[in-house]
């Protein structure tokens, strides 16, 4: 099993603010990895230089597509996830004005309907259509949102929404997962209903990098960690090791907060 | 030597100084209360028709009094418009796209307004302000320096511009009041948490916005040859364009704008003239050109929206 | 005296023409989320375009020197007016050529405007495409050979041929309502299919959008495309029904009107703005045709028409948001499966 993503000593700055200092990770596939660090640690920002937000200044990020290697870093944000890599925001990015099953319809590529001339025709995309509202409802059932499927996303509950935005990258190829506090402004019940799920796609085959800021839930789900602090990584291993790291633990107390 | 020397040099200047005065009061407005606000064109306006009536119904010829007249209508237009139209949409969660559309409604209600005014002024003086020429104040004189007379406007202008620019310095770093509006600016969750009242930090940027635009506008009455109310829409692509420069946020690159675009559409359109045969008034084309180039060079994202997305990105290598 | 029929045809005809600006700025502004304040520009461009089409061809054609007799001049007016009901296939041909011409040179300019503005927000976006509008027009009155300040005159009429001029009113008429439904009908199968579920995604969160695979600048760049094409056909009706065409026609109040119908009918919603375009239309003709009556006011009733415009757009805004019509969902046949899958 090789690694899905290699971040190769990537650095990134903002005027005077070095963001990364030559971060260099990597995620095996099929595992559930968590990054973790004190707030302005540079977590979001390499988030940002995965999924094509930022160019990084200097450094490589690889990423291995059932078999075949490629060079994912300065590509532009569409073109990352047409690679087969999802991400969720803190504050979650759903369509406000559309439905629940909206939401996931929206969500696979190159769909016919979506293209001008064929989108005048009805039945050149018809058919495509009802293929992907089946499959978004069977999602939907699995999840248990199916009776939501018609209500619209601003009037769905916040551990709804977390569970929808994880989700809809079920409907197309998506391998990688990144997600961005999962457990963010949901209470505990829910936050570990939502690892749970995760670790259930996990034996589906999908990988998961996992920004998260209530370590308790993070390190019960995950098998590695890293640990970020001042855009450079401080310390990476199993998540019993981090716990009783003693920089991890300074960098929280001391320089950051939690 | 430059063409058009010396006129073109001291357009140069004075236009450097109305940008100035207009431009920087849109960027800090947009910086504190993130509204888009496309009736800025109606502080510059109304600010010159508070000059025109007081010269054509009153009588006055003092620059001084015109100038803080239209300081505060400007400045009482700019807090009307935020307590009855902003200040209610932003409550309803309205986003900014919708705010700055109903600015749009706002300026359009303005400019009639103002024909309505002009209208009736007419009906009972029998003046007309639908065109109103050059008003010649008495209270600024005329200098000379090196043989070259410099305009009454081109003194003011330079007394006004410094005293605001440095003022305005001043306040923002110097002041707590200052800093406050710095504060709610850059971070306005924080300063919500540190007690700061948002609200009338936005009342106090709104009317010294709408106000400093104003005085700009009276100041405009003793340049320009003819005014209509649609003066300021006139300018409103040279202004924003001068706001863009500093991305909606800057004030010191707006500042720079303000020389950039003053420079391009005085000297440079000197330039063109004399080499190309262009024609002074298709200076906005100029103008135009240095915006496109900057959405595309540059482009403004973030602030006021944007898209993380680069037309040349670079192609996929293979291990 | 009142004309009844004469109202009704002649607000129809501008209902019509109306309409296809406020179902196209609905299509870019209500459902994508590209804020179009330049929509003169192109109605403009499509009615320059087929007024320069049509009156340099037919001189030309007829064999007239426009080098010498140009049809901006008195004598190539003249001429224009007498040779416009000679030959029928002449003026049919030019309608279908200006239609082609108008769409690809509006649709184009929309297109290649995009580059500039994709990536930014809507206060650049509305911002660039206003002052695009004002620079043609500025533009214009500087080019002579489109007749600078005065514009080109007796542009003849497609149906010029037609002896009866009802007769050849009501056919104007059917071509405009009969462009008005291809709009109509083409914009409803954009909204309601794939590609208006994405656009409306990209209204809400183009970020998330981008995030999600979706190449937004390629989307919007599309939209501008379409919705200025058509815009263009809009606007050669335009120059067809007015005879002639002058920079004055195509000021910012035109793109505001526009604004005002979308947001009064409802934005995102096709019947919308037709609804929109209908109360405009209705109230603008009505008052045009009773202001003479009024005789001498102090205030001018175009200000207090322009006046109402603003206030219509702020109060809506500030009370019924969504307008009259709000925007509904994106019909497709997922719904049917999940009616049925709900049962299964």
């Amino acid at each position: 099993m090789g690694s899905i993503l290699e971040v190769q000593s990537v650095s990134k700055r903002f005027g005077g603010i070095i963001a990364l200092d030559k971060v260099s990770l990597s995620v095996p596939q099929g595992a559930v990895v968590g990054l973790i660090g004190p707030n302005g640690s540079g977590k979001t920002t390499l988030f940002n230089v995965v999924t094509g937000f930022y160019v990084p200044d200097a450094g490589e990020v690889w990423f291995n597509n059932n078999g075949s290697s490629e060079r994912i870093d300065g590509l532009n944000p569409n073109d990352v996830f047409a690679k087969g890599i999802v991400r969720t925001f803190q504050i979650p990015r759903l369509f406000k004005s559309l439905t629940v099953l909206e939401n996931l319809l929206v969500t696979p590529l190159q769909q016919k309907g979506e293209n001008p001339l064929k989108a005048l025709n009805p039945k050149a995309w018809g058919e495509e259509e009802r293929r992907l509202a089946r499959k978004a409802l069977s999602l939907l059932k699995r999840f248990g949102l199916l009776e939501y499927a018609h209500v619209k996303v601003s009037e769905l509950s916040g551990a709804h929404i977390k569970l929808l935005e994880t989700m809809r990258g079920l409907m197309t190829d998506a391998r990688l997962f990144l997600l961005d506090e999962p457990a963010a402004g949901v209470e505990a019940g829910a936050a570990h209903e939502l690892f749970r799920l995760v670790k259930s796609l996990q034996g589906d085959g999908y990988t998961f990098f996992i920004v998260e800021h209530r370590i308790e839930i993070l390190m019960q789900y995950v098998e590695y960690v890293y640990v970020m602090h001042n855009g450079k990584l401080l310390a990476e291993g199993k998540p019993e090791e981090i716990i009783s790291n003693e920089k991890v633990i300074e960098a929280y107390i001391g320089g950051g907060s939690a | 030597m430059l063409p058009g020397y010396p006129f073109s040099v001291i357009n140069f200047l004075l236009y450097t100084f109305f940008y100035l005065l207009f431009s920087i009061p849109l960027t800090l407005s947009y910086r504190t209360t993130r509204v888009i606000n496309f009736a800025h064109a109606n502080f510059i306006t109304y600010g010159i028709y508070t000059a025109v009536f007081l010269n054509g119904i009153l009588g006055n010829s003092s620059l001084f009094i015109a100038t803080i007249s239209a300081f505060l209508v400007a400045g009482i237009m700019a807090v009307a418009n935020h307590v009855f139209v902003f200040k209610p949409l932003e409550k309803r969660g309205a986003s900014m796209n919708l705010i700055m559309i109903a600015s749009m409604g706002l300026w359009i209600m303005y400019n009639y307004v103002l024909y309505m005014i002009a209208d009736i002024a007419h009906a009972m003086i029998g003046m007309n302000f639908i065109s109103y020429g050059r008003i010649t104040y008495k209270d600024v004189p005329e200098l000379v320096v090196n043989g070259v007379s410099l305009s009454p406007t081109f003194t003011a202008g330079l007394l006004y511009t410094s005293a605001i620019l440095l003022g305005l310095y001043l306040f923002l770093e110097k002041t707590i009041l200052g800093k406050a509006v710095r504060a709610v600016s850059d971070n306005p969750l924080l300063s919500e948490i540190s007690g700061i009242p948002r609200d009338n930090i936005v009342l106090l940027t709104w009317f010294i916005c709408g106000g400093i635009a104003g005085l700009g506008g009276a100041l405009w009455t003793s340049f320009s040859g003819t005014v209509t109310p649609t003066s300021g829409d006139a300018m409103i692509l040279q202004v924003f364009t001068v706001s863009f420069i500093g991305g909606l946020v800057s004030l010191l690159r707006t500042g720079i704008g303000a020389v950039a675009i003053a420079f391009i559409e005085n000297i440079g359109i000197a330039y063109l003239n004399s080499l190309f045969n262009v024609p002074t008034s298709f200076r906005p084309f100029l103008t135009f050109l240095t915006l496109l180039t900057i959405l595309i060079v540059s482009p403004p994202l973030g602030a006021a929206g944007g898209l993380p997305y680069r037309f040349r990105s670079k192609k996929v290598k293979e291990k | 005296m009142i004309d009844p029929i004469g109202f009704m045809i002649s607000w129809l005809t501008i209902f019509g023409i109306y309409s296809i600006l406020a179902i196209t700025l609905n299509f870019e502004s209500g459902t994508s989320g590209v804020t179009n304040f330049g929509k003169v520009f192109f109605y403009g461009l499509g009615a320059y375009t087929t007024a320069m089409l049509t009156v340099y061809l037919f001189l030309i054609l007829n064999g007239i020197d426009v080098s010498k007799t140009p049809p901006y001049d008195i004598k190539g007016i003249i001429y224009l007016g007498e040779l416009a009901n000679k030959n029928p296939l002449l003026n049919m041909t030019l309608l279908l050529l200006s239609f082609m011409l108008a769409f690809m040179i509006a649709g184009i300019t929309g297109y290649m405007l995009s580059y500039p503005i994709v990536r930014v927000g809507p206060a650049f976006v509305g911002f660039t495409l206003l002052s695009t509008g004002e620079l043609f027009r500025i533009f214009l009155q500087h080019y002579d050979p489109a007749g600078g300040s005065r514009g080109l005159m007796s542009i003849p009429n497609p149906f010029a041929w037609v002896p009866d001029a009802r007769t050849r009113e009501l056919l104007f008429l059917l071509l405009v309502l009969g462009v008005l439904t291809l709009t109509y009908v083409t914009m409803h199968r954009l909204v309601n299919s794939p590609l208006g579920r994405t656009l409306r995604a990209v209204r809400d969160d183009e970020v998330a959008a981008l995030c999600l695979g979706k190449d937004v600048p390629r989307l919007k760049a599309t939209v501008l495309f379409i919705g200025s094409g058509f815009t263009g056909i809009a606007g050669s009706l335009l120059a067809y029904y007015m005879t002639s065409v002058n920079p004055d026609m195509f000021v910012p109040a035109v793109t505001f009107n526009v604004w005002a119908m979308i947001i009064l009918g409802g934005m995102g919603n096709l019947r919308g703005a037709l609804l929109g375009s209908a109360i405009f239309t209705f109230f603008d003709r009505a008052l045009s045709f009773i202001t003479p009556q009024l005789g001498v006011t102090i205030i001018s009733p175009d200000y207090v028409r322009g006046f109402m415009v603003g206030f219509l757009i702020v109060a809506v805004l500030l009370y019924k948001p969504q307008g009259l019509l709000p925007e509904g969902r994106v019909e497709t046949p997922a719904w049917e499966e999940q009616a049925s899958f709900n049962k299964g």
